[in-house]
Formats: C-alpha cells, structure tokens, sequence
C-alpha cells in the first residue's frame, strides 16, 4: 500500500516536473523515457557518489542510469571528481583521508592524486596530499596542467617533471585545459571583479574574461570554442533575494551567453556535456554548492538542442527566460562532478 | 471612636513601613547592579599591548604597526564560501622588512572570523588574536606580498582602479591597545 502511495506521488511529482528517474526506476514521463532510451547506449558516466559502505566512492553507469557499478569500493578513503582521459582509458580523480569533508570549492587542493584504468582498476598516487592542485588532462593524455600559488604548471606524467610554467593571472580554482590543447580555463579575480570564469591563450599566457559575477565551475565543451559554467544571476528576489544558480554556456571571448538549464529552489553545478556536445549533463541541489560536503544531489540529462529549458514552475526564471523549451530532463541518482565517455568500457 | 482611630494609625503605619522596605530593597538591588556592571567594565576593559608575540615578530617576511583606516564594502559572513577582503591602512611603523608608502592596502582572510578561527585547507597557516575588524584601530601584522604568491582564493577588492601598489596578505593579525 505505501509503495503504491509512493509510485503515485513520485508519479504527481515527476509529472509536474517534467522529471523522471531512471535505471532501476519506474519512468513515468515519455518524453524521458525517449531521452533514457536515447542515450542507454551512449558510452558511460563515471561520478562520485556515497556508497553503503558510507564513504565516497566512484561510479560508472549508463547514461540512462542502469548498469551502475562501484569501480572503487574503498570503506578506508573518500574518492571524488573523476575525469576519463582524453583517450578514455584512464581515469584521473582525487582520494582523500576517510572523513575528509569534500569542499566544493577547495577539493582541487584537498587529497592525493590518482590515476586508475577507467574502470577503476589499477589505481596509482601520482602525488601527495594536495600535490598536483587541480590537476587536468592534457590532450593526449602524457601531460597534466595543474594550478598552484606559483602558477600554471604543467606536468609531465612520466617523468613528474614541470615541462612549462605560466602566471595563473588571477585564477584560483576550478582549472581545466580544453580539449584542443589551446586554453585553460578556470575562476578568477579580474579587474576586481571576484569570480569571473576566464580563460588563458596558452601560447600567449593572455587572459580574457568569458563571463564576470557569480560565475563559477567553468569547463569545455568538446569543440573548446565554448565554456559551460554555473551562474547565479544578479535582480533575483528567490531564496530571500540569494537567487538560485544556473547552469549557462558562453563562447570563449565572451560573447552570447546563455541559459542552458535552470530551477528555482534548486542550485545548478557540474555542468559537463557528452563527449558529441548533443547532451548536457548537472546536478540539481536544494542547497548551495552542489552537494559535496553531504551527499552529492540528483544528476540530471539534457539535450543540448533543448536548451534553455526551464525545470518546475519556476515563474521568476520564466518571466527572464520565455523562450524556454521546457525539454524533458532525465534524472539519476544522487552524485557529484560527473563525466561522459562514448568508449566502450565492457 | 478612639480605637478605630488607632486601627487607621497602625494600619497607614504598617503600610509605610513596607513601602520603606521595598524602597531600600530596589535601592540595594540598584547599588549591587551598579557594582557588578563596574567589575564588568574593569573586568572588560582591554589591556595596553604592543601586539607582539612570538608569531608576529617571526611569520612572513614584512612586520609592521598601522592603523586601519577604511573597511570598503561590506564584509562577508558565508559559510559557504571564503574570501579575502582589501582594507585600507596607515603604516605607523615598520618592524621588520620594507614598506615604502605610508597608506598600504592589506587583505585579510574571511575577516568577519576572529583571526584565531579563520586557518583551514586553503589557508593553513594565518591567524593572530585581533578578534574584529574595526576601522581606526590598530594592528600589528606579520605580511607577505604580492598576496597572489601566497594566496590562492576570491579576493573582493574595492580599490580597485583607485590605487597603485601591491596588495598585502595578512599572515598573523594582533591588536595593538594603547
């Protein structure tokens, strides 16, 4: 009887809300059930999630949330922010000492650095506590780029060596080399404006804002011409005038931001896209900052074609936003800083 | 006649009396309030210091007594996030290293925290015993600078465009009371 009740309220609420689950759950909405099936096939996620051993642990799953595994399964450490390489063999992510409380904004600096087949066998430290701050993957995947107080280093991940350096310019978190090889981006002070998502040539070590105010979480879409961030825009009387956080899109110099996904009462982050851009992955949380300290939040799939889509009746976001289309979004399980591969991982 | 008389007298008397008794009590009450918000003050009342400790006089690589003239902006109070905030001082003398403008502008680190709680993962070795930030008071602090070799955070700095000169970073922060 309770299950019933509980199928039908998830059933009122999934409805309303243009959400569903997936995987091992029922799937009421069938334009998500559309989606679920769209993407099954495409490759895996892999993410951080709490696992019943209490700890966090990683996880690889479909894209429409079956097949879920734990890859790591380690009660003695924490694991977080995994990142397939480029060539999506190996998995670079960070373990941190049982207990650790994961910050979202400082986790670049808290752990040890790892590098495990993209299963998750084979895990190797490539550095010590807090070595190697905000480590991202090279192109070709022999190289990391890593953000430190003395600058922007790069590493070579055979030798351990620092192969170039750079001034890091003002940014001081959330770092990631683009696909092509060409730039970095990453938030910064600019002009005294705090948290700006910029971006460095790095031939030229030039800097250039791509979105000022409240941005955060920055990261590349696979083509490295455009930045997917996390945004909590000024003017918003919600939340007791705090707003909420959006998840936005903007070309490298700048120009044409966008909404790609936003709900009130919920705050946006992790924002990456599938490997072919047609897919936009986040995570939704009640509370500010994505849900690391805790539990992580719900991980959510778009269409990149169905941007921007409004979720809920968020009637503030609608009135900024009219030309939302409101497009079904699929929702997983409870995760943090997820990543998509196309690769065959079985 | 007589003796209901008598019975007023009394009466009016033993209302009197207790009316006195009540005065004397709130009067006691008053004095002993009096008393005990004197040993307070005293109690309270800060102790001329130099700020000088065995951190301040050893921790960074510049040491100086200046005076805290302007606080721009509000300061932030979030656990959610951390920050450095640019205040405004006037250098009264330099202890150890070299500053070569008499107004410098120092950052603190999420300055709305008393300086003895305010170290953690970002920022793992900064501290001192100044409690709050109040313009006009005085503080002795060990510095390092640029702030950006040795601090890698959010920094809300309202001067900018207005100065010239590097931003300090505020490693050890003591009040001096004179």
């Amino acid at each position: 009887m309770v299950k019933r009740m509980l199928l039908v309220i998830m059933f009122v609420v999934n409805g309303f809300g243009g959400f569903a689950t997936a995987g091992d759950k029922p799937i009421k909405d069938n334009r998500v059930s559309q989606l679920a099936m769209e993407v099954r096939d495409k490759g895996w996620i892999v993410y951080s999630a709490r696992s019943q051993n209490g700890t966090w642990d990683l996880f690889l799953s479909r894209p429409d949330g079956s097949q879920r595994r734990n890859i790591t399964n380690t009660p003695g450490f924490e694991e977080g922010a995994p990142r397939f390489s480029p060539d999506s063999r190996k998995l670079l992510y960070r373990r941190f000492q049982k207990g650790t409380v994961i910050n979202h904004d400082l986790w670049g600096f808290q752990g040890m650095p790892v590098i495990a087949d993209s299963n998750g066998t084979n895990p190797t430290l490539i550095g010590k506590e807090g070595q190697y701050s905000w480590a991202s993957w090279s192109p070709d995947g022999k190289q990391i780029a890593c953000l430190t107080k003395r600058g922007i280093l790069i590493v070579d991940l055979t030798t351990k060596e620092v192969v170039s350096e750079m001034s890091r310019q003002g940014i001081f978190q959330q770092f990631f080399w683009s696909p092509d090889g060409k730039w970095f981006c990453g938030v910064a002070n600019y002009l005294g404006e705090v948290w700006t998502v910029a971006r460095i040539d790095v031939n030229t070590g030039l800097l250039n804002p791509a979105h000022k105010f409240q941005s955060c979480t920055p990261d590349w879409f696979p083509d490295s011409k455009h930045i997917i961030f996390s945004l909590r825009p000024a003017g918003q009387s919600a939340n007791q005038g705090y707003g909420w956080t959006q998840l936005w899109m903007v070309e490298g110099d700048g120009n044409n931001p966008r909404l790609l996904f936003g709900q009130d009462d919920y705050h946006i982050y992790g924002g990456a896209l599938s490997p072919d851009g047609k897919y936009v992955l986040f995570t939704k949380c009640p509370r500010d900052g994505g849900g690391s300290e805790e539990s992580g939040a719900p991980i959510c799939i778009m269409r990149f074609a169905d941007a921007p889509t409004i979720g809920g009746k968020s009637y503030d976001l609608r009135k900024v936003h009219p030309d939302t289309k409101d497009g079904p979004v699929l929702q997983l399980c409870d995760g943090w800083e997820p990543c998509w591969t196309y690769a065959d991982l079985n | 006649m007589i003796i209901e008389k008598q019975e007023i007298s009394s009466q009016v008397c033993k209302t009197h009396f207790i009316l006195i008794q009540k005065l004397m009590m709130a009067e006691r009450i008053f004095i002993l309030q009096l008393l005990l918000i004197t040993v307070f003050c005293v109690s309270c009342a800060e102790k001329p210091t130099t700020g000088e400790d065995a951190q301040v006089t050893t921790m960074g690589s510049i040491e100086v007594t200046a005076q805290l003239v302007e606080i721009k902006g509000r300061l932030i109070n979030d656990p959610m996030y951390d920050y450095a905030h640019v205040m405004k001082y006037k250098v009264l003398e330099v202890h150890r290293g070299k500053v070569d403008e008499e107004t410098i502008y120092i950052a603190h680190y999420n300055p709305a925290k008393p300086r003895d709680a305010v170290a953690d993962v970002r920022v793992p070795e900064i501290g001192g015993t100044l409690k709050r930030f109040r313009p006009s008071d005085i503080h002795r602090m060990a510095l390092e600078v640029p702030i950006d070799d040795y601090y890698m955070g959010g920094i809300i700095n309202k001067y900018f465009g207005e100065k010239t000169g590097p931003i300090y970073w505020a490693v050890w922060t003591n009040p001096v009371i004179k």
